[in-house]
């Protein structure tokens, strides 16, 4: 029976694959022929408005591959071919220009507008690309010229501020990776579960941190889902499309870029000094333990912070002739953080090759990127937490040179934090390879076949070691945990691209196939304690001398694998240039799932009309761009899972992991762990989004305006109770919640001013988005409300500070809701019947008192040039969140101030005040913020030297200032995952950072 | 030359297309690697050990902690006081104390998921041994076994939250409504006396392999012990079958009291201990044991060996309990900890030449049995050094040694049902009406038993006892076993108060807290289920 339905499926496979493939096949109407002809030289020299010679721009004659370039006069040589006598212009940051020449024309001088937001800039959609002008979903492109300078680790930093919509939140740590969201959360599930997907050069699935900022050429943001859609059940988050720099046509190009930077503490909480602390104690009759005040004075967050410097050095050459492309580049970067002990290096080598065979009919392509990254951290936890609360009264070291600890005191501040980061360390080695292989066949005029292999190896190794002196692991002379993981990724596609235009009309076509295969986590983890000494650091595990079990741990390591195989089509229609249609459907099959739903069908629709090229346009002169879009579209969220995800597992049952066999030995019992789901399946959104893009005033102003209504459901909860009356667990992963989010973005470019030396470029952008939970139940499954965000706090184990429940934005607090002091100072509550009490409430006092969604995200771009000098800015900022300052919180514990330290601000609190410390609506502050983000002054060289075609020095400044009214350190905590916006004692130094580099090109 | 490279392309595609249609299939059945699912276990005979072993890890799991508080901490035996806002925990503490906890406390809802997950996980176990291809006796052994466990965990359900469901296969197709008390207590005891024809005996070669494993003594013990509650549990008295299961028990020679009291909740207690009848081992490898970690006392870590682990001044008993030790002589009260502390000596006595001092002074660590509620505060004590000293602790469960920071583990063996506890039964189901019986050719008066357990401890001989008496004599010797607040119900004190200093807060003595109420997700989730009166 089951053979029988295999074969059932197989031949509806087949019929459905056929199908695509003939249709395909019957809209091939012609064939090119090709003509050969001998040519002419044509010369000339190619100037900017200012009359400038422009070097390195690419002059190609159309229809054939023969290209040239400028020198760095500008000036230009090339021989004619082909049956068309038209010249192609092209140089990046300026918009093409094609020139027919006229019969026996031998010179042509042609001048070359800057780039703004040309429309017909190419913008890649998945499998293909499309000029701006013929889209109809909302993609957002950013070219490497605005992207945020400063030091960059990871591509979504350069995006930062520049795209209406994207909401991404960085932090100063070195090994930390930014968090981005798209167009609001939608989905209860952390990590790249809410994360957007990347696809690079074409590849889906592969790591974003592969790729050296400083080698990308443009990022693509595929907002909704008419555009993200053909990446079907992975989509949801939206898609960035990562573009790496590329040879052009005949040249050959070697550039260098470097900067160095200083990166510095922007601002540090303001706690007391010891004689301050002191003073306080001493007023309201207190003094400290003996052992607790050895007379000094020590301000732990300076001894554990210092300066960061780090540099980058890129170095790129590429180069194409006969039929050949080719590139490589080397990037090195050193950041070194500004917490001691953290710091990454990394170096990224990318090298590639393409040829062209048969007539230019065949292309194969390889390209092989390396990246190896060696990472060096320290138990933030412990060490931040106790950088702010340990006592300042007390030394680092003892007069014997030992740390200086006091393990009975109780309270936040029982771990000496420099102890914490000098003999605790994490180590974590680094190492992805993707290689990447092509072949692109050109079948018949405009029918096109490609086909892709790629490949990712990921090897991780991560070792801690906590040494004899750790107060983490005491009294065990050293412990050592390596775990090594191996991550492996396969991905083959092969798809059709037929493109063909017949009178006003134009069609482009797309079918493909895609199989992936995702191996996981093979590796072990091992923890292991007791060496003779420290030397060693724990690289050598078999040295240690665990003396029982027990001190030998052994990490669960399931190896996953899990399949995704795709079908996928889309078409695009358009008639004058006028009216756009396109259409996409992706079938997604996947083994994380329920045997029941491992297949997702993925549709999309939209449509675009440029209202521009109706006649009666013609008669409003200031508008030289406008086009109506709007789409609808079903894109899926299976990022995140495993292989396991919805099966029954057997394993180390999660209540009780061992027993006493018979034998009187100590044994692993196994039993469920996992309650099955057969029904298990993707989380849908599906967005409606209507756009409108404009350009004013000859596109001088150009512009989009996009609304959307994006609604998820089916959304897995890992959780959902079920009775233990009926399953062994009390828990399974399941579909059945439902969020929505809308929201409106706009998108502005202007090009404010323009003469023949100065112009300034202007960009701001504005996005809202609203969150709400609709629902997190359905007939079978059933939840009122998710508590999350269990924050601990001195008697409040236990809870949480945040709620997931329909009506209210995923990121809503829920809070004892403060109501002042009482005549005593007392801090007092009101309770759930709206008493007011001066004792601690219970949890069930807590309610709904807002949440982390910013209401507005923002950025603002400026570039100005002025002869030889460029200068840009970036303003950037949230508006209308709220952040929970639990930091504060626990900080503002007065009565604890014989244990911790407290911050100035505690000093107004009256000493007899118990209740202050507890998190509640008194510590939930405004994280509206506005930052002037970065600013770059630049001039730009062209010594007439031959071998020097361009030399650009700048200097940069970071998070220069920024204005808020929050209290804590900085208001760009973390916005991603299901518990945002919460500051809780482990906040990474904000930075501050001053860079200096060079861009040079020869 | 055109036509040539036409051929070329096409068989470059044509290629192509058979590379891809050769991988163009929809296969998404991925072996499963490096995880057991029902394609690859159980198989052999250590699978079915491994999965009948979900049994015991389940129980030791949750036995020693949230079972435990919601046995001990809603008596007088035991108390997790506030320490100026530290372990106010959301109430959970004091709720237990003045029996105020709602159907969402952590404890009540935590104790039925393990109870029930615990019932349905050995419902599953018989479906697996049923479909097994082991002999029949091997399945007629792991059956009784299985019905044992399940029966326990029965017990444990019955009597906390009363009228609960019964599920006696798996899978649950129709979520299940409560049934009586006296109906769960009548599967019980007929699944007991059932079992108890197939179980093991201890004897004296078998003692490490049915070490925490249902026996036929296990099977007699507890329902001595359900019959010895049958009047509050069914509202009919069954003493004299209670007397009959203890005398089943005793008739087995191999179960003896341990000459040193202290042996039966030392580190290394085990098969070796003689009166043990039924243990939930522990070990640190065995998590669930957390005595020492709340009801010892961090400042003395060192002087007992522990001196890198930090553990929580939480727990203590309260001066109604500490002060029924009374008796000269008695061992059982000096694992008490009052007053001035000493470095215990080989003998574990107070080592009286060694003070201990609280770190970094000359302060000796003076344990006060007064707590003293801070005025206002609802049981909070404060949390200054003289408060931290309030309230006497434990070592009742010897600290152990082993303990590490990360775990805060104690490897000491939770005995559940022990000879002594056997004994003081049978006097009191005598006490209550039963007739004495002979065992073993000695006739057994209650007298006799209590002074039995009495001289083991080395405390002064009884002259009589009665009811009230014997239940002072389980306080001492049963303490901290879990087993307070079936006494004080069994005895109708379940509500009497025991009113600390400054207490603002005063005990719900509505008897309907006898039983805790359904959890609320639990009746959210089978709406089958009612709850219980007075919630």
């Amino acid at each position: 029976m089951k053979q029988n339905y295999m074969l059932i499926s197989r031949v509806k496979h087949h019929i459905k694959w056929k199908a695509l493939t003939a249709l395909l096949l019957l809209l091939i109407v012609s064939i090119n022929t090709f003509a050969q002809q001998s040519g002419r030289i044509i010369k000339g020299k190619v100037t900017d408005e200012s009359n400038t010679g422009l070097p390195g721009v690419t002059v190609r004659v159309k229809g054939t591959k023969i290209a040239a370039s400028t020198n760095s006069d500008g000036n230009y040589s090339i021989k004619l071919e082909g049956a068309q006598y038209v010249l192609v212009f092209g140089m990046v940051g300026s918009a093409s220009k094609e020139v027919v020449i006229n019969g026996d024309q031998s010179v042509l001088n042609v001048t070359l507008l800057p780039d703004s937001k040309t429309l017909n800039d190419v913008v890649v959609i998945g499998y293909g690309t499309s000029s701006k002008k013929n889209l109809t979903g909302s993609i957002t492109s950013v070219s490497a010229e605005e992207f945020n300078p400063g030091v960059t680790v990871n591509p979504a930093q350069l995006l930062q501020g520049k795209v209406a919509g994207l909401n991404v939140t960085v932090s100063s740590d070195p090994n930390a990776k930014p968090s981005a969201t798209l167009r609001g959360p939608s989905t209860f599930r952390e990590g790249a579960a809410m994360e957007p997907f990347y696809v690079i050069d074409g590849v889906p699935g592969m790591s974003i941190d592969l790729i050296a900022p400083s080698d990308i050429e443009t990022i693509d943001v595929l907002k909704d889902a008419s555009a993200t859609s053909i990446y079907g059940s992975r989509a949801s988050n939206g898609v960035i499309m990562v573009t790496t720099k590329r040879s052009k046509e005949g040249q050959s190009r070697l550039t260098y870029s470097g900067y160095g930077a200083v990166q510095k503490i922007s601002k540090q909480y303001d706690m007391l000094s010891a004689p301050e602390l002191r003073d306080y104690l001493k007023k309201n009759g207190q003094t400290l333990n003996s052992i607790d005040d050895d007379g000094s004075n020590t301000n732990w967050q300076d001894l554990i912070e210092k300066t960061g410097y780090s540099q980058n050095h890129n170095l790129s050459y590429s180069g194409s002739q006969n039929g050949a492309d080719y590139g490589a580049s080397v990037n090195y970067l050193d950041n070194k953080g500004v917490l001691k002990n953290t710091s990454l290096k990394r170096t990224i080598v990318k090298g590639y090759v393409n040829q062209r065979f048969f007539n230019n009919r065949l292309k194969l392509g390889l390209s092989v990127t390396n990246s190896v990254s060696s990472s060096e951290n320290v138990y933030q936890g412990t060490a931040l937490y106790n950088m702010l609360f340990f006592l300042p009264t007390v030394s680092p070291f003892n007069a014997d040179g030992t740390y200086k600890e006091n393990y009975n005191r109780t309270g936040n501040g029982t771990r000496n934090p420099l102890s914490v980061i000098d003999n605790n360390s994490i180590n974590q080695q680094n190492n992805k390879t993707m290689i990447n292989g092509q072949a692109q066949v050109d079948i018949i005029s405009g029918l096109k076949f490609t086909a892709t292999i790629s490949t990712q190896k990921d090897q991780n190794n991560y070792s801690s070691y906590l040494n004899s002196q750790s107060g983490l692991a005491r009294g065990v002379n050293g412990q050592a945990v390596k775990i090594d993981s191996l991550n492996k990724v396969t991905v083959a596609e092969g798809y059709f691209n037929y493109d063909k235009q017949f009178g006003k009309h134009n069609l482009k076509l797309l079918a493909g196939y895609s199989w992936e295969e995702d191996k996981s986590n093979d590796g072990f983890g091992l923890t292991t304690q007791n060496f003779s000494n420290d030397n060693l650091n724990g690289t050598n595990l078999f040295l240690s001398n665990p003396t029982a079990l027990s001190q030998l741990i052994i990490n669960n390591n399931p190896v996953s694998t899990l399949r995704l195989i795709s079908f996928y089509g889309r078409a695009q229609y358009s008639f004058d240039d006028k009216y756009l249609f396109q259409g996409s459907l992706r079938d997604d099959g996947s083994s994380a799932f329920g045997r029941n739903n491992h297949w997702g069908l993925f549709p999309s629709v939209s449509g675009a009309w440029r209202i521009i090229k109706e006649d009666f346009m013609q008669n409003a002169p200031v508008f030289s761009d406008l086009k109506l879009r709007t789409g609808y579209g079903v894109s899926g969220n299976s990022l995140g899972f495993n292989a396991f995800s919805a099966i029954t597992l057997y394993g180390t049952p999660p209540t009780g992991s061992k027993y006493l066999s018979s034998t009187g030995t100590i044994s692993n019992a196994i039993g469920y762990t996992q309650n099955e789901n057969p029904n298990l399946k993707w989380e849908s959104t599906s967005t409606v989004n209507i756009g409108l893009d404009f350009g004013l005033l000859k596109n001088r102003i150009t512009g989009s305006l996009d609304y959307y209504i994006k609604q998820t459901s089916d959304l897995i909860y890992g959780s959902y109770p079920v009775s233990t009356t009926q399953y062994p667990l009390p828990t399974i992963t399941a579909n059945a919640g439902k969020v929505k989010n809308t929201g409106i973005e706009l998108s502005l470019n202007a090009l404010v001013v323009k003469t023949k030396d100065f112009s300034w470029n202007s960009s701001p952008n504005i996005s809202h988005n609203k969150n709400v939970v609709v629902s997190l139940s359905d007939a079978l499954y059933h939840l009122d409300y998710i508590q999350t965000a269990l924050l601990g706090g001195k008697g409040q184990s236990g809870i949480y500070s945040q709620i997931i429940q329909p009506g209210q934005a995923l990121g809503t607090y829920n809070l004892w809701q403060y109501a002042g002091k009482n005549a005593a100072g007392v801090s007092t509550y009101y309770n759930a019947a709206g008493k007011i009490i001066a004792t601690q409430p219970l949890s069930t006092d807590a309610k709904p008192s807002g949440n982390a969604q910013p209401k507005f995200i923002y950025g603002w771009s400026n570039s100005f040039n002025y002869k030889k000098w460029d200068f840009n800015f970036l303003v950037r900022g949230v508006y209308g969140n709220k952040i929970l300052n639990a930091t504060a919180a626990t900080l503002n514990a007065p009565g604890d101030s014989k244990l911790q330290n407290i911050p100035r601000t505690t000093l107004g609190e009256s000493f007899n005040d118990t209740n202050d410390y507890l998190l509640s609506t008194r510590y939930l502050e405004s994280g509206s913020y506005l930052r002037l983000d970065n600013a770059t002054l630049g001039y730009t060289i062209k010594p007439k030297v031959k071998n020097i075609k361009s030399i650009r020095l700048y200097a940069s400044g970071n998070n220069i200032f920024v204005i808020t009214k929050y209290t804590g350190i900085d208001p760009e905590v973390n916005m991603g995952g299901i518990t945002p916006g919460i500051d809780n004692n482990n906040f990474y130094p904000k930075t501050r950072t001053i860079s200096v580099g060079v861009n040079a090109s020869f | 030359m055109i036509i040539t490279q036409m051929k070329q392309i096409f068989l470059f595609t044509a290629l192509c297309a058979v590379i891809l249609s050769a991988t163009s299939c929809k296969k998404l059945d991925v072996p499963i690697e490096s995880q057991y699912t029902t394609s690859n276990f159980p198989n052999t005979a250590a699978d079915y050990a491994a999965l009948y072993g979900t049994m015991y890890s389940n129980l030791s799991s949750s036995f020693g902690v949230p079972y435990w508080r919601m046995q001990e901490l809603s008596t007088d035996a035991a108390i997790i006081p506030g320490r100026d806002g530290n372990f106010d925990d959301a109430g959970q503490y004091r709720q237990l104390h003045y029996h105020t906890w709602t159907f969402d406390h952590p404890n009540v809802i935590t104790i039925w998921q393990w109870g029930f997950g615990g019932i349905n996980n050995c419902n599953r176990l018989m479906n697996v041994t049923t479909g097994s291809t082991s002999t029949a006796a091997v399945k007629t052994a792991g059956i009784a076994e299985i019905r044992a466990m399940r029966a326990l965990y029965y017990f444990f359900m019955m009597d906390l939250y009363g009228n609960v469901p019964l599920i006696q296969s798996f899978p649950v197709n129709t979520l299940p409504g409560n049934e009586t008390r006296a109906n769960i207590y009548a599967f019980i005891e007929k699944e007991l006396l059932a079992v108890s024809q197939v179980l093991p005996a201890k004897t004296a070669t078998n003692q490490v392999a049915v070490y925490g494993k249902p026996t036929k003594a296990m099977a007699f013990a507890l329902l001595e012990k359900m019959y010895l509650n049958a009047e509050v549990y069914t509202g009919v008295p069954k003493y004299t079958e209670a007397v009959a299961m203890a005398d089943s028990v005793m008739k087995n020679t191999t179960y003896a009291l341990d000459a040193k009291y202290s042996d039966i909740f030392d580190v290394n207690n085990g098969p070796q201990i003689t009166e043990t009848i039924f243990a939930i081992p522990y070990d640190q490898q065995i998590p669930g044991n957390q005595i020492t970690r709340f009801g010892f006392f961090p400042a003395l870590a060192p002087a007992y060996g522990i001196p890198n682990v930090g553990f929580s001044i939480a727990m203590s008993t309260t001066p109604d309990y500490y002060n029924r030790f009374n008796l000269s002589g008695d061992v059982r009260t000096s694992f008490w900890l009052a007053g001035p502390q000493y470095k215990p000596d080989a003998n574990r006595k107070p080592d009286l030449t060694q003070p201990v001092y609280f770190s970094g002074t000359t302060t000796q660590i003076n344990i006060n049995p007064i707590l003293t509620l801070v005025p206002g505060k609802p049981m909070d004590v404060g949390n200054t050094i003289f408060s931290q000293e309030e309230g006497v602790r434990s070592v009742k469960y010897w600290p152990d040694v082993n303990a590490i920071q990360a775990t805060r583990l104690n490897g000491n063996d939770m005995p559940l049902l022990r000879l002594a506890d056997v004994m003081l039964m049978k006097a009191e189901a005598i006490l209550r009406g039963a007739s004495p019986t002979a065992v073993n050719g000695e006739m057994q008066t209650p007298l006799l038993l209590v002074n039995k357990i009495r001289a083991r401890a080395g405390a002064v001989a009884a002259t009589s006892v009665d009811l009230n008496s014997l239940l002072d004599e389980r306080a001492r010797e049963l303490s901290w076993e879990a087993w307070r607040r079936n006494d004080l119900i069994r005895y109708g004190q379940f509500e009497t108060e025991y009113p600390l200093p400054n207490d603002v807060l005063s005990m719900n003595k509505d008897i309907t807290r006898r039983l805790y109420p359904i959890p609320s997700t639990e009746l959210k989730l089978n709406t089958n289920l009612k709850q219980n009166p007075g919630y």
